[in-house]
Parts: C-alpha cells; structure tokens; sequence
C-alpha cells in the first residue's frame, strides 16, 4: 500500500509539475539576453556612440557650437557666435545605419556609416562594437575650382573608427574608440597625412532621463594642436534627446575636432554648445 | 503480487497517456498591449512570443522577452526597458496556467502572470479554436501596473495609464 501511495505521489507530481516542464521546454531554446541603452544618443559629446538609430527610424540633429566663454561681455561670452551642423540618421537594419550632415562654418559636408559589430551579452560577450566609418568634403567656391592647382581630391578627408563599449551597470558605460584621421592634403609640408588618436568615453546616469558624459582624444602620432575634451549633459524627453556641453573645440566633424583642436581649457576657450535630435519612425 | 500488478498498470496507463499527449508550439506568437494616455497613446507589439498547450493536461504557457516589444517611437521603447519594466533585471515575462472551461464560444484560463519579477493569479477569458494541425489562441484582457511594481513617476503621471490592455493572439501549431 505504501508503494502504492509513493507512485500515487509520484504521478501527480507530474501533473501539478506539467506547466513548469512545458515551461522548461520553452527556456531549452533561448537566445542570448544582449545588454541595450549602451548610451541616450548616437553621439557621446563631439563623437559618435556605439549607438545607432533603430531600424526603420529617420533621426534628425541640430547641433550649434557658440562662442569661447572667455570671449566678453561684448561677445556675450561667446553666443554672438554660432555655427550650425544639420544632419540626419537613417537606421537601414539594427545593425547598419548611414548618416549626411553639413557644418555651416567649416563648409564641410560629411557621411558616414556605422556598423554595429557585435554586442555585449548579459553574461558573456563583454563589449559592444561598433566600426564608423566617415567621410568629409570641404565645399569650394567657382574662383578657388578655376586655379590649375585645385583638386576635388584634395578637399576630401576620412575618419575610420571602432567603437568598443561596455555597459558597467544600469548608470555606468565606457568606451573606448581608436581613431584614425586620413587628410588627402594637410595644410603643412612636414605633418603627416595620418593621424592616430584614441578616445575615451562615457556616460554616468544621474537620473533616468539625465546623464552625464564626457570625452577625451588623446592624439598618437601628431601633437601640434590640443586634445579635446568635452563634457556635457543629456536630457531625453518623449521624443528628443537634448545635449549640452562644454568642448575646447568648437567643431561637430571627427577630424576636425580630434586633430585641430586650438582651443585650452586652462585658459577660458571653452565653447558652449549643444544638440537636439528628434526621432521620426519612417518604416515599421 | 496483486499490488505490483496495480502498480505496473498504473505506470502503464500513465506512459501510454503520456505517449499520446498532444503538444502544441508556437515561437512567433503575437502579444501586444495599448493604452489610451491624454497625451499620448502608447503601443507596442511583441511578434517573437513562443508558447506550449498541452492539449492532454490542458496546461497552457507563454513566455515573451520584454525586449522584443517593438514600440513605434524608439525613445519610448528605451523608457519602456530601462526605467519601467527594467528589462536587463527581469528580461522574461511568463504565464503558465491551465484552462478550467472549455466552450464553443468561451474559453477560460486561469494562472500565474509574472511581469517585472511580479507573479499574479489571473483569470482570463478567451478564444481556442482547435484547427487541423493547430490551435488558434486569442484574448484580452487588462494589466494594472501596480499590481506589477511598475513604478511611473509623478511628473508623467498623466502621459501613462495605470491600466493597460493587453491582446494575446498566437497560432500553436501540433508538435511533429
């Protein structure tokens, strides 16, 4: 009888268990748990994140760059000037995305492509990593295109980067982005064509639509012009993601900023800047 | 002698009907949810949703990865998973239950739903309709946020509801 009550037992055991065992059944096949929200925007500060836009998703960028704050009163401490880059993100695939932006003061045109590599896993793959790639054509006028001289070839230069990344905890993630900067033509006769930098990133949320973020590129190869380092704030809203910050370079485009940074922070040439992104969902 | 024979029937009848036991799986099952918001409507649709009906124990379970709703607005999916649901915490929602009436018309299934690390007994009333080689499941039926710890704060009180609707339709197809 006691056998007898042990299989009983046994057998309904199996009943009361047979939701969990289809649930086992379920949990058998499942996919890696990938670590998302790395950063609040494809930019850190100056440069890009190994964030992309989401498929289907067109992204739209204001970027304006003031005045240094050491500028006067006169200058209203730098907001007399203003540059502008206007851009737009398009996210192909969840891995792949394109951009096209324009720097008002610089007359440059730029596009890039990224293309998220590899992610980080919950428990496994530690980084995520992104390549971007860009590159960049400063505009001409009729005058400057008639000289014998003149090359469109020479107008161009390109930023290839890989954007390696690690979500710390909830708040915290670093980056670290090895850089290189290729001009067709420099402006003097000894600096190199190449320009090796490599940058440090990060964002630490402070609540959970705030963060803080900063910047630095350490240059490698060619030390005539400053480092930049930038810090800034971003604030996401429903739909828009709003960054201010503080840079000793004014410019918006990677060569610019990496390898021909003239401004200190020591000495007060601080621009005041910021972005605004807006997302419009084109393809579902 | 008697008894073993009991016994040895018993495990029999239980193997056999567990040989039998017809199960039905589905891993692109459709669960989505709306909520009407003053500001803001706010929508999103899981199509990677798997699922197990056991059509012998009448055990019914679904799971889902809170990741894999897809929002119209990306921003708003990045709030859904990071400051709400707190998808890198609790990555899987469940539901396992079982259904306790059967009818042409109304099929009720009553179980354990856990959203956000939070399990609730819940009783919902559906559709099963039994096809040739597959079953069709589908219901509706409301999530209050508090009953699962979802937190909104004060400042966006009015853009989120507290309650919000939930609609279940999946295709389970007969397991080979």
């Amino acid at each position: 009888m006691k056998k007898l009550m042990t299989f009983t037992l046994l057998v309904s055991s199996f009943f009361a268990n047979a939701q969990d065992n289809l649930l086992n059944m379920l949990a058998g096949d499942d996919e890696p748990i990938y670590v998302s929200y790395l950063f609040k925007g494809t930019k850190v500060v100056n440069g890009q994140s190994v964030e992309l836009p989401v498929k289907g998703v067109l992204q739209f960028n204001i970027q304006h760059r003031f005045g240094t704050l050491n500028s006067g009163l006169y200058n209203l401490y730098g907001l007399d000037f203003s540059q502008v880059r206007l851009s737009f993100d398009y996210g192909i695939k969840d891995w792949l995305a394109v951009g096209l932006g324009r720097s008002s003061s610089l007359k440059t045109i730029d596009a890039n492509s990224k293309i998220k590599l590899k992610r980080q896993v919950k428990g496994g793959f530690p980084f995520t990593i992104v390549a971007n790639s860009a590159v960049y054509l400063k505009q001409w006028q009729y005058s400057e295109a008639q000289k014998e001289s003149y090359l469109l070839t020479n107008q161009l230069s390109y930023a290839n980067q890989l954007l390696l990344a690690r979500k710390i905890n909830r708040d915290l993630t670093l980056q670290l982005s090895p850089t290189m900067v290729h001009y067709n033509l420099v402006e003097i006769k000894d600096e190199p064509n190449d320009k090796y930098a490599i940058g440090f990133g990060g964002r630490q949320k402070l609540t959970n639509r705030i963060s803080v973020n900063a910047e630095y590129f350490y240059q490698l190869n060619d030390k005539r012009n400053n480092n930049v380092l930038s810090l800034g704030f971003d604030i996401q809203t429903g739909g828009h993601v709003f960054q201010l910050h503080l840079s000793n370079s004014p410019a918006m485009i990677d060569p610019e900023f990496i390898t021909r940074t003239t401004g200190e922070w020591l000495k007060g040439d601080i621009y005041f800047g910021f972005n605004i992104s807006r997302v419009f969902t084109l393809n579902k | 002698m008697r008894m073993v024979r009991l016994i040895t029937s018993i495990v029999f009848l239980f193997s056999f009907t567990h040989l039998f036991a017809q199960q039905y799986l589905a891993n692109n099952g459709e669960i989505s949810f709306f909520s009407n918001a003053p500001m803001e409507d706010i929508s999103a649709q899981n199509n990677k949703v798997n699922a197990v009906y056991d059509s012998d124990t009448k055990a019914l379970v679904f799971q889902l990865k809170i990741i894999d709703f897809v929002f119209p607005n990306s921003f708003m999916q990045e709030h859904f998973n990071e400051n709400y649901l707190e998808s890198d915490i609790y990555p899987i929602s469940t539901f396992t239950g079982k259904i306790i009436s059967q009818d042409v018309d109304v099929t009720i299934v009553e179980g354990d739903l856990t959203i956000h690390g939070k399990t609730n007994k819940i009783k919902v009333e559906g559709i099963l309709k039994q096809e040739k080689k597959a079953i069709n499941v589908s219901a509706e039926f409301i999530v209050k946020l508090e009953d699962y710890d979802v937190k909104i704060p004060t400042i966006v009180m009015y853009k989120i509801a507290e309650e919000i609707e939930v609609k279940v339709n999946i295709e389970l197809k007969e397991r080979e």
